[in-house]
């Protein structure tokens, strides 16, 4: 089993709340791994953190043994690992197949003068990046939206496709901020086999925050639970759910004694 | 049909028209028509910087201005002819543009349009008070510009140049659209942060976005300055930018089509305007507040509506077109996850 993320004592604070204190994770290739807490754990600020938005006070992310310390988010992006936000980030104003091709964007070689004048090696590229989105649309079964505006969809298909367009480079590893979140009980069924085709058929490493017990215990292979900023328990869900700290943490310390 | 009505014909008529003005037309006929030409290349560069990169910014009177008074003074001071001159001011034009790019990294909306608004109008302050360099207030008549051997007067030697300037901007500004820059500048309009997570570095594109519309604002200048054969700071203050925002407005943010539909369109009605004695100023105004308020994608998504042959790449639909196109979809088909049906009941409250 080889790690393909690494957080090592990742400690951040805002204005004297401490977000995160010395959280230190493993994350291994082709897992799907759930990050759970209450409100105000510190889910988010992980992410973040892994992503490159937040700079931690202290600690460091590793991807690939990569360091990421210092980087950018684009520059993470480019290093193979995505993300999705809690709020669809669909962009309104391209059709969907533009939005998947933004994806691509790294891929792009021909600089503004191929673009300008519309060199050969650019067309070649378009028709490339092209075919590479219609690929990854038809993966989630979408192939049929590719001329839509992306405001046209509904919340749960901007969420499907928005996981879509994080697939279409190839990433090693995605981060998934509440996927299910807003998804009814059938839609949140066919997320889950979608994010086993993904970790199973694709190869990639899922890291998911999700609030939907359900969706996690029954995805994920590994289960990180947060709780106040600290890592309060890691393991298997079936570990994971009769841990008592987990059980404190969730209902309450007099639940957790019964 | 879509022969006969597509934009490319619109194309063909307006730029064929306007090649034949000069043997057709009186002076003052000619001197609109250029003007015409002018307003397209600034619109499609403010477009460029506004309507796809979405970064509102209030300096385009003053890049314009700069590419004239940079082209001008170039040749009054140094003697330079203009065939270099022209280049110059347009380099400078797009070198000031791009310097707002850095404030445009920390800011963006109301803050950055009141940025911008105030190196504005430090640029025309410099234009009317540093008089060693600019000549101030009263402006200066570069030298004229000599197009020999071709055997033309200044005053059409300049709007063929400008015709030719005008068609080779147009392709350039719909070609770089439809690549993945103009996908990069959509994107940074329509969010940031998933820009940034796919990999869009946010520096480069609008650094870009500025220098690009600092370019075709300077180009303009240019060759305004030698149309015109006086360069003065009165043609470009805030009632220039109003125009030239305008002109964007009403063609069509975010469509470089758009853009030439309301640069024909603007200069049309400002000579309208000053014909009927009207205020340009209030008349200006209220017909950019009118458009915000009502048709914000401007007349192009009329056109598109109605008329077949007018798609462009990265449509940019309102809100109201959107859920037409949902409705429509939505009675078609329904298919696992794809269905449309959950629109309702999973849309966030």
């Amino acid at each position: 089993m080889s790690i393909a993320l690494k957080a090592q004592s990742v400690s951040i604070a805002f204005g004297g709340v401490a977000a995160l204190q010395d959280v230190s994770v493993d994350f291994p290739e082709r897992e799907i791994i759930g990050i759970i807490g209450p409100n105000g754990a510190g889910k988010t600020a992980l992410l973040n953190v892994i992503c490159g938005m937040t700079p931690p006070d202290e600690g460091e992310i590793f991807l690939h043994d990569v360091s990421l310390s210092g980087m950018k988010p684009s520059d993470v992006a480019s290093l193979g690992l995505r993300r999705t936000f809690q709020s669809s980030q669909l962009f309104p104003g391209m059709s969907v197949l533009e939005n998947m091709m933004c994806g691509l964007h790294l891929m792009g070689s021909t600089k503004l003068f191929g673009a300008v004048f519309r060199s050969q090696a650019m067309k070649d590229e378009e028709a490339e990046m092209r075919r590479r989105a219609m690929e990854a649309l038809n993966f989630v079964g979408f192939k049929h939206f590719a001329d839509r505006p992306g405001s046209a969809l509904s919340f749960g298909q901007q969420r499907i496709i928005e996981i879509a367009r994080t697939l279409i480079y190839e990433p090693k590893v995605v981060l998934l901020d509440e996927p299910a979140v807003g998804l009814s009980v059938t839609r949140v069924a066919e997320l889950e086999t979608l994010l086993r085709r993904i970790r199973d058929e694709r190869g990639v490493t899922l890291i998911m925050i999700e609030h939907v017990i359900r969706l996690v215990m029954g995805v994920s292979d590994r289960i990180v639970v947060l709780n106040s900023g600290q890592k309060i328990a890691e393991g298997q869900p079936a570990e994971v759910r009769n841990d008592p700290m987990v059980i404190e943490a969730y209902l309450g310390h007099q639940a957790a004694n019964e | 049909m879509q022969f006969f009505l597509g934009k490319r014909t619109f194309l063909i008529v307006l730029f064929g028209a306007l090649l034949l003005m000069p043997s057709l037309a009186n002076e003052y006929h000619i001197f609109i028509a250029n003007l015409v030409m002018l307003y397209i290349i600034l619109a499609l560069g403010l477009n460029m910087l506004i309507g796809f990169a979405g970064q509102l910014a209030f300096a385009n009177a003053a890049m314009y201005g700069i590419g004239a008074y940079g082209a001008g003074l170039l040749m009054k001071h140094f003697a330079w002819p203009y065939w270099a001159a022209a280049p110059g001011g347009m380099l400078i034009a797009m070198a000031a543009g791009t310097l707002l790019a850095l404030p445009a990294l920390r800011m963006s909306g109301i803050y950055l349009a009141l940025t911008t608004l105030a190196f504005a109008q430090f640029v025309w302050w410099l234009m009317t008070h540093w008089t060693s360099v600019t000549f101030g207030a009263g402006g200066f008549i570069p030298p004229p510009i000599d197009f020999s051997p071709i055997p033309v007067t200044q005053e059409i030697g300049i709007y063929y140049l400008t015709w030719v300037a005008a068609i080779l901007l147009y392709l350039a500004a719909k070609n770089t659209m439809a690549s993945s820059i103009g996908r990069a500048f959509v994107a940074i309009r329509d969010g940031e942060v998933a820009a940034e997570s796919l990999g869009i570095n946010l520096l480069r594109y609008k650094a870009l976005a500025f220098a690009i519309s600092g370019f075709y604002a300077g180009t303009a200048g240019a060759l305004y300055g030698g149309m015109l054969g006086f360069v003065g700071p009165e043609s470009f203050d805030l009632l220039q930018m109003i125009l030239h925002k305008a002109a964007v407005v009403i063609g069509g943010l975010g469509s470089i089509i758009g853009s030439v539909i309301g640069g024909v369109l603007l200069t049309v009605s400002v000579e309208i305007t000053k014909e009927l004695k009207w205020s340009i100023e209030m008349a200006f105004g209220a017909l950019l507040m009118l458009f915000v308020l009502f048709q914000p994608t401007g007349l192009v998504t009329f056109i598109k509506r109605w008329v077949p042959g007018w798609r462009e790449h990265l449509q940019y639909l309102p809100e109201r077109e959107a859920q037409r196109s949902i409705d429509v979809e939505a009675s078609v088909e329904d298919v696992g996850i794809t269905s449309t049906d959950e629109s309702a009941q999973e849309r966030r409250p």
